[in-house]
C-alpha cells in the first residue's frame, strides 16, 4: 500500500519536473535530481555514474580520504607514501578523520552525501554500508575497474561490495572471527558446533557477544548461516528470517545457555567483556575477532590458547561473518580520476601487505597471506585466510541497520529467556517486513 | 519593535523545535533520495497516531513506563541522599572543605564514564558485586544487566551515585541563605532538633528543593547516555530518548523519530508545568501563612 502510493507520488514529481523540483516538497532539493528513485524493475541504481579506469592515469589535483579515527596510524602512513609517490605528477591526498565509533562515521559520511558535498572523494566504508550507499546513488559504479582485479582477492570479500550485480567499491581490509580455545582443556580443535558446546558444557563454557547490539547479529548469523539459514531472499526484497534453519540455530544457542554450555552472562557481553572473561580463565571457548589474539598472548595470566576457524554445524556447513572495510568513491567527488588513483594505491599488494605486517589488518588479497613478514606479524594467518574464505557477508540491504536490529533485539530476548525462540523469529520476521516495506 | 535578542532566541530555540514538529508531520524517506511526503494525506498526524495507538505502540508506552519509573525512583533517592549530604556539608566542622570536594567528585565524572564504571562493577563473572556476594556465600550468578528489573536497578544506582551530589549542591545553596537567628529563636522556644528540621529547615528550603527537583526530573526524563552504554536499551531499560534516537538516527525514519522526540518534549513540558503549578502554588500559600 505504502509502496504504491510512494511510486504514485514519485511519478507525480516526475510529471511536475517540467515546472519545478520543489513541487515535491523536498527541502533539500533531492527530489528529482539523483537519478535513482522509484523506477522499479530496472534496478534502482541504473542511473549511477560509472568510473572510467583510464581516468586515473592522468589524474591531478587533491583528493580527500575520509576514514574513521586513524588510531593505529596505518592510514596516515599510506597517505604519506601516496603523496611521496605522486607529488611529481601534481596529485596529492589529504586524510580527513571521523570519530572512532562506527555509527558516528556513518553519520558523518551520510550527512555529507545528503548535502551532495564532494568533501569526501573516497571513504573507508564498513562492509555493511555498501548497499545503502549504492542504493542512494552516492557511489561510483566501480565495475569497469574491478573486473580486471577481481582474481587477486579472496572471493568472499567481493560479496561485500556487490549490490544489484555491480561493484561499488574495492575491498581494503577484511575480518572474520575465530573460536579461541584453551589448549589445556581442548585436545584437538572440535569439528562441529555441537562438539564445541559439548566440550564447553563439560568444562568452563563458551563466551561470545550476546548483548543487544551489532555484535550479536554477527554471532547469531555465524551459527544460523552454518545451519543453512538465511535472513533475506536472494534479491534482498523479502524477509526469510522465520525459517526452520534459523530456529534450529537459535534453539541451539538457547539450549546452550540453559544447559550451561554458554555462560548466562553472555547476554550482556560485547567483545571486551568476553575477552576479559576468557583471559581470566572463566571460559573454555571464546568467540572473538582476531584482535584478541595478540592481547591474549601478551597477558601472562591468561591460559594457553589457540584459534580455529568456525566448525561445521551438524547437518549444515561452515560459515562465518565478514567484517572489514571497503574503499568507495563518492558520486559527488570533483576528482574521480584522482580518487581512483588513490583507491588503486590503497588496495595495491604493497599497501595491503604493509597494513597486515605493520598494523595487523586482515588482508583481502590472497597472495599477501604467503608473505613471511605477514606470517610473522599474524601467526594465525592460515586460520584467518580460511575463516575469511568460508565467511559470508551480512544481509545486503539499504535498510540493513533495521534488519540487524530486528535480529539482535529478538535473539537477545530469546537468549535471556524473555521470549521463546519461535516468538523471537516471528517478531524479527515482522519487523524486517516492516522495514523492507519502507523503500 | 522586536529586540534583536528576542530574534536571536527565536532563531536558536524556536527554529529547531518548529522544524522538529514539521518533520514529525511528514514521512521523510531518506532511502529514496530526498523525497518528502505526507504520512497520511487524510490525517497529517499519522506518525503520532502510529506511535500512540498503532500496531507497534507498545514500544512508546513501554518506554514511557520505564522512563517514569526510572525518573521517580532515582529522583526520590537523589533528593533524600542529596538532602542528607547537604546537611552534612553545611555543618561546621574541621575538614568541611575536603568533604565538600569529595562529595562532588561523582558529579564531575562524565556520565559515559560513570556508566562504564558501574557496568564493570556489575559484570557477572569478574565484577565487584558478584565477587563480594560470592565471598559472603550469597548467590553470585545474577546477570545484573541481563535481567529485568535488575538492569533498571543498576541504571538507577548509577544515576543516584552520579547526581545526588548535584542535588546536594543546590540544596546546600538553599541552606546557606537561611539565617542562623531563626534556629536560635527555635531553640529558645524549646523546639527539638527534629522539630527544627521539620518546621524551619524544610519549609525554608522548599524553593531550593523545588529548583533541584525540576532540574533533576527534567534531566532524568531525558536520560539517554546511561542506558545507551549499560544495555543499549535491552532488558527493560529502553527510555524515550533512546527510542527517539534509534528511530530517527539509526533507522533514519525522520518523521517517526521526530514524532517520538516531540512527544518526549511534550511530556517534559507537562511535567515541569505540573511542578511549578502545584509545588509552586504550595510555596506561595506557605509564604502567605
Amino acid at each position: 500500500m505504502r509502496g504504491n502510493r510512494h511510486v504514485a507520488i514519485w511519478l507525480g514529481c516526475v510529471v511536475l519536473m517540467g515546472g519545478s523540483v520543489a513541487a515535491c516538497g523536498s527541502d533539500d532539493g533531492g527530489g528529482g535530481g539523483s537519478g535513482g528513485g522509484g523506477t522499479q524493475g530496472t534496478g534502482s541504481t541504473s542511473g549511477a555514474k560509472v568510473i572510467d579506469p583510464a581516468s586515473m592515469d592522468s589524474a591531478k589535483g587533491e583528493v580527500t580520504y575520509c576514514t574513521g579515527k586513524d588510531t593505529s596510524g596505518a592510514q596516515k602512513e599510506s597517505v604519506k607514501l601516496f603523496n611521496e609517490a605522486n607529488k611529481s605528477k601534481g596529485l596529492s591526498a589529504k586524510l580527513l578523520e571521523f570519530p572512532e565509533s562506527a555509527d558516528e562515521q556513518r553519520n558523518q559520511f551520510v550527512q555529507r552525501q545528503e548535502a551532495k558535498s564532494g568533501e569526501c572523494d573516497i571513504f573507508y566504508s564498513d562492509v555493511i554500508w555498501t548497499a545503502e550507499f549504492a542504493s542512494q546513488d552516492w557511489l561510483y559504479d566501480m565495475t569497469p575497474y574491478t573486473e580486471s582485479r577481481k582474481a587477486e582477492f579472496i572471493p568472499a570479500t567481493f560479496d561485500t561490495v556487490n549490490y544489484e550485480g555491480k561493484t561499488w567499491g574495492v575491498p581494503k581490509q577484511s575480518d572474520a572471527a575465530f573460536l579461541y580455545y584453551r589448549t589445556d582443556q581442548v585436545d584437538s580443535p572440535p569439528t562441529t558446533w555441537q562438539e564445541v558446546y559439548d566440550i564447553a558444557a563439560q568444562n568452563d563454557g563458551i563466551v561470545y557477544q550476546g548483548a543487544a547490539y551489532e555484535g550479536l547479529t554477527c554471532d547469531f548469523l555465524e551459527i544460523a548461516f552454518a545451519a543453512g539459514g538465511k535472513v533475506l531472499s536472494d534479491d534482498g526484497k523479502t524477509a526469510e528470517f522465520d525459517s526452520p534453519e534459523n530456529l534450529k540455530a537459535l534453539q541451539f544457542m538457547v539450549d546452550g545457555i540453559n544447559d550451561g554450555a554458554a555462560k548466562k552472562s553472555v547476554t550482556t557481553y560485547m567483545e571486551e567483556q568476553a575477552r576479559r572473561a576468557f583471559e581470566a580463565g572463566r571460559a573454555t571457548f571464546e568467540r572473538n575477532w582476531p584482535y584478541a589474539y595478540a592481547i591474549g598472548k601478551d597477558n601472562k595470566d591468561a591460559p594457553e590458547f589457540e584459534v580455529m576457524p568456525f566448525p561445521d554445524f551438524e547437518g549444515g556447513g561452515k560459515a562465518g561473518i565478514l567484517g572489514g572495510h571497503n574503499i568507495v568513491i563518492s558520486a559527488f567527488s570533483k576528482n574521480p580520476g584522482g580518487a581512483l588513483a588513490l583507491t588503486d594505491f590503497l588496495t595495491s599488494e604493497e599497501a595491503i601487505t604493509r597494513d597486515a605486517a605493520d598494523y595487523s589488518l586482515a588482508p583481502v588479497l590472497e597472495s599477501v597471506y604467503d608473505d613471511p613478514a605477514v606470517q610473522k606479524a599474524m601467526p594465525f594467518a592460515a586460520e584467518l585466510k580460511q575463516a575469511i574464505a568460508q565467511a559470508k557477508s551480512r544481509p545486503v540491504s539499504p535498510v540493513y541497520t533495521q534488519i540487524s536490529q530486528a535480529i539482535y533485539k529478538n535473539v537477545n530476548a530469546a537468549l535471556s529467556g524473555q521470549s521463546s525462540p519461535e516468538e523471537a523469529l516471528k517478531t524479527g520476521q515482522s519487523e524486517m517486513e516492516k522495514a523492507l516495506a519502507t523503500f | 519593535m522586536v529586540s534583536p535578542s528576542l530574534v536571536l532566541i527565536a532563531l536558536v530555540a524556536l527554529y529547531p523545535i518548529i522544524y522538529a514538529v514539521w518533520l514529525s508531520l511528514h514521512q521523510y524517506s531518506l532511502i529514496e533520495a530526498g523525497l518528502t511526503r505526507w504520512a497520511e494525506p487524510s490525517s497529517p498526524f499519522g506518525n503520532y497516531t502510529e506511535a500512540l495507538w498503532g500496531a507497534d505502540s507498545s514500544q512508546f508506552w513501554t518506554a514511557t513506563r520505564i522512563t517514569f519509573t526510572f525518573t521517580i525512583v532515582s529522583v526520590f533517592f537523589e533528593l533524600v541522599i542529596g538532602l542528607a549530604m547537604a546537611m552534612a556539608m553545611h555543618a561546621a566542622f574541621k575538614g568541611q572543605g575536603i568533604l565538600r570536594t569529595v562529595i562532588l567528585v561523582p558529579w564531575a565524572v562524565l556520565t559515559v564514564v560513570t556508566a562504564i564504571t558501574w557496568q564493570t562493577i556489575f559484570e557477572p563473572e569478574l565484577g565487584f558485586v558478584n565477587t563480594m556476594l560470592g565471598a559472603v556465600g550469597l548467590p553470585s550468578n545474577t546477570v545484573w544487566l541481563g535481567e529485568e528489573p535488575q538492569a533498571l536497578i543498576v541504571m538507577i544506582i548509577a544515576d543516584v551515585w552520579k547526581t545526588a551530589p548535584f542535588m546536594a549542591l543546590l540544596i546546600l545553596a538553599g541552606l546557606q541563605v537561611i539565617p542562623g537567628e531563626i534556629y536560635e529563636a527555635g531553640k529558645v522556644d524549646g523546639a527539638s532538633a527534629w522539630q527544627r528540621f521539620q518546621k524551619l529547615t524544610l519549609p525554608l528550603l522548599m524553593p531550593a528543593i523545588l529548583v533541584a527537583l525540576i532540574f533533576r526530573t527534567l534531566d532524568a526524563l531525558r536520560i539517554f547516555d546511561l542506558p545507551w552504554v549499560l544495555t543499549k536499551g535491552a532488558h527493560g531499560t529502553e527510555t524515550l530518548s533512546l527510542i527517539s534516537y534509534q528511530t530517527f538516527q539509526q533507522n533514519r525514519l525522520v518523521g517517526e523519530g521526530s514524532a517520538l522526540a516531540v512527544l518526549t518534549f511534550v511530556i517534559v513540558m507537562a511535567v515541569s508545568f505540573l511542578y511549578i503549578r502545584f509545588i509552586g502554588g504550595n510555596l506561595r500559600t506557605m509564604a502567605e501563612e
